[in-house]
């Protein structure tokens, strides 16, 4: 074989020893070293005890772990609902020919989702401020100035507070997505239907559907993934406040780990966050596919 | 055409008026909803150049006498670190999306064209960094790098987002490699060129629509990035924006004006780029997600 075509195994390794290197030592090593540390009673300081299995039956128990996930499957379920729904809403009203401004629209709702999680969180904590927030401002304007609250105190709705912005941010993202994918849907499957009289919304379940749920499952699981790793925004806006009303699992593995010094017991939640988010990502995948494998049997 | 004219001309005038309204309901919504993605810059902009105590006394009127005063006094004082913040993600990202366009080009070349041994496994491996939550590595990442003494250098962070970025940027870059033909390497073979001059001067051209879609999704990763930044990062002469930003807006919690103005400047760079690239970089991430 020709030797440019086929290097020598010395060249071969030489090239990947580098980013391999980084890679086994950035995603690989801090993994075992969770393990490891997970294992012992560990304040950060010099001295550890080892305590076998104790953290994590530590954690079963943790009520304040478990309410913290049910927090990022709230968050999953509210950005499933709002970001790819009403993504794929305004995706039926854009490729109807009643809309003008395509381009603005694209660029513009695109837009949010290239700022960083800081400056959305920022922007949104102004908007719930009390003395000087938008909204208190348009209740006043509406004439309902005493429904103004310092909105991100209330424990029963800061969850639902903190689901808009990350919602807002990512519409015109998935927007983009689901819009080039319908784009490549044949021009002439959409004209029959119209000339066999289906209506838009017809149109948009049975025959967009069906052709992007490829698209839509990516999306989905985009979202699924997203939203276990909540962390900055909820940072920024809250920091898992008021309480623990909006507290997600890495909010709490680094409240744990570094305003708590319990790095031991840290690190076992780290693992933790490790297994569910993969079980709950590759669940989701699982029942996605198998949903609209069915559905395409039915149809 | 003519079916369609036909066709229009037929319609009652109780469809074509409740075509209107459909028609003017499904604009306005869509112009509500980019105007919200907009309209924080504008108010953002235009609030900067207000006074603090006219912003407190109302928060949407106009201001009366624009005024750069919020900028020049953020940008005259050296302990606020804008600048600073601005150069640290500069070179960080920089330094980063190189790393990842080529590196991820090398080892996403080799592994869809030479048979090795260890080939598989490093595939799976690089296809498991897919899977992976990265999130539940912020807390290891820190014991880590808190143990071997890299946390809290300048370069601490490009270590765990090239590493990051890595699987996705190999997994595009081997499914576009696959579509070359192998004759193209025969011939360059032929020619005497050798593996690395093949590599780099030959098929790094070609890969390119591909390497620039993995460097736009990056930059707005790695520029944006906080939570990793957060845990490894102590020294504040090394802060990137996000977590200059944090502390600045804790600091003048009830300074918005000027933390509005503090948030414009550090978010320039990123608008201009946007704004100028938006149709690339808009399709480059859309085939970043799509793919990966």
């Amino acid at each position: 074989m020709l030797s440019s075509i086929r290097p020598k195994n010395r060249v071969i390794y030489a090239y990947l020893l580098f980013p391999v290197a980084l890679y086994v030592f950035s995603v690989f090593l801090p993994l075992l070293t969770a393990g490891y540390y997970s294992l012992f009673e560990w304040k950060g300081g010099p001295s550890k005890t080892f305590i076998g299995l104790e953290n994590y039956l530590g954690l079963l128990n943790d009520s304040l772990f478990w309410e913290s996930f049910s927090h990022n499957i709230y968050l999953v379920i509210a950005c499933i609902i709002g970001q790819v729904g009403i993504a794929f809403i305004f995706v039926m009203m854009l490729s109807s020919n009643l809309v003008k401004l395509k381009g603005i629209h694209r660029t513009f709702g695109f837009f949010p989702s290239t700022v960083s999680a800081v400056s959305i969180g920022f922007i949104w904590t102004m908007v719930y401020d009390y003395r000087r927030g938008i909204l208190n401002w348009f209740l006043e304007l509406i004439g309902k100035g005493d429904a103004a609250k310092v909105w991100l105190n209330e424990p029963t709705l800061v969850m639902l507070l903190i689901s808009i912005p990350l919602i807002w941010q990512f519409i015109g993202y998935y927007m983009v997505i689901l819009l080039s994918a319908t784009t490549s849907i044949d021009k002439e499957i959409i004209e029959s239907s119209q000339i066999d009289g289906a209506s838009a919304f017809q149109r948009a379940i049975h025959i967009v559907l069906p052709l992007i749920k490829n698209t839509l499952l990516v999306c989905i699981t985009l979202c699924v993934a997203g939203n276990m790793k909540a962390f900055d925004h909820i940072y920024v806006m809250t920091k898992g406040g008021p309480g623990t009303s909006s507290m997600v699992m890495a909010l709490y593995g680094y409240t744990v780990s570094f305003n708590q010094q319990n790095m031991g017991y840290g690190s076992a939640i780290s693992i933790g966050i490790f297994v569910i988010s993969l079980l709950v990502i590759g669940g989701a995948q699982l029942l996605v596919k198998t949903l609209t494998r069915e559905k395409g049997e039915k149809a | 055409m003519d079916n369609n004219m036909k066709k229009k001309s037929g319609l009652s005038l109780v469809t074509r008026l409740s075509n209107g309204i459909l028609s003017l309901f499904t604009n306005i919504t869509l112009l509500i909803f980019s105007l919200s993605c907009i309209f924080p810059l504008i108010w953002m902009f235009y609030s900067s150049l207000k006074e603090k105590r006219e912003f407190n006394a109302d928060i949407m009127s106009l201001p009366k006498s624009p005024s750069f005063s919020n900028y020049i006094a953020i940008l005259t004082n050296k302990d606020y670190r804008i600048f600073e913040s601005m150069f640290n993600s500069l070179r960080t990202t920089v330094i980063t999306v190189t790393l990842i366009v080529v590196l991820g080009f090398i080892v996403g070349y080799i592994l869809a064209r030479i048979k090795f041994r260890g080939n598989a496994l490093l595939n799976i491996m690089f296809l498991m960094g897919l899977l992976i939550p990265i999130h539940s590595l912020l807390v290891p990442i820190y014991v880590v790098f808190n143990n071997t003494g890299l946390g809290n250098q300048w370069f601490t962070l490009i270590i765990p987002y090239v590493a990051f970025g890595l699987p996705i940027a190999i997994f595009l870059v081997q499914g576009f490699v696959k579509a070359i033909p192998i004759a193209m390497e025969e011939a360059a073979a032929i020619d005497g060129s050798s593996f690395t001059r093949t590599l780099f001067g030959i098929i790094m051209p070609i890969c390119k629509p591909i390497l620039s879609t993995v460097a736009i999704v990056q930059v707005f990763s790695t520029w944006n990035e906080f939570s990793f930044a957060l845990v490894l990062m102590k020294d504040r002469r090394l802060w990137t924006v996000p977590l200059a930003m944090t502390q600045f807006t804790g600091q003048f919690s009830s300074d918005y004006t000027k933390i509005m103005a503090a948030m414009l400047i550090t978010m320039l760079p990123v608008i201009v780029f946007y704004f100028i690239f938006s149709k690339q970089i808009i399709r480059g991430m859309v085939a970043g997600a799509v793919k990966g």
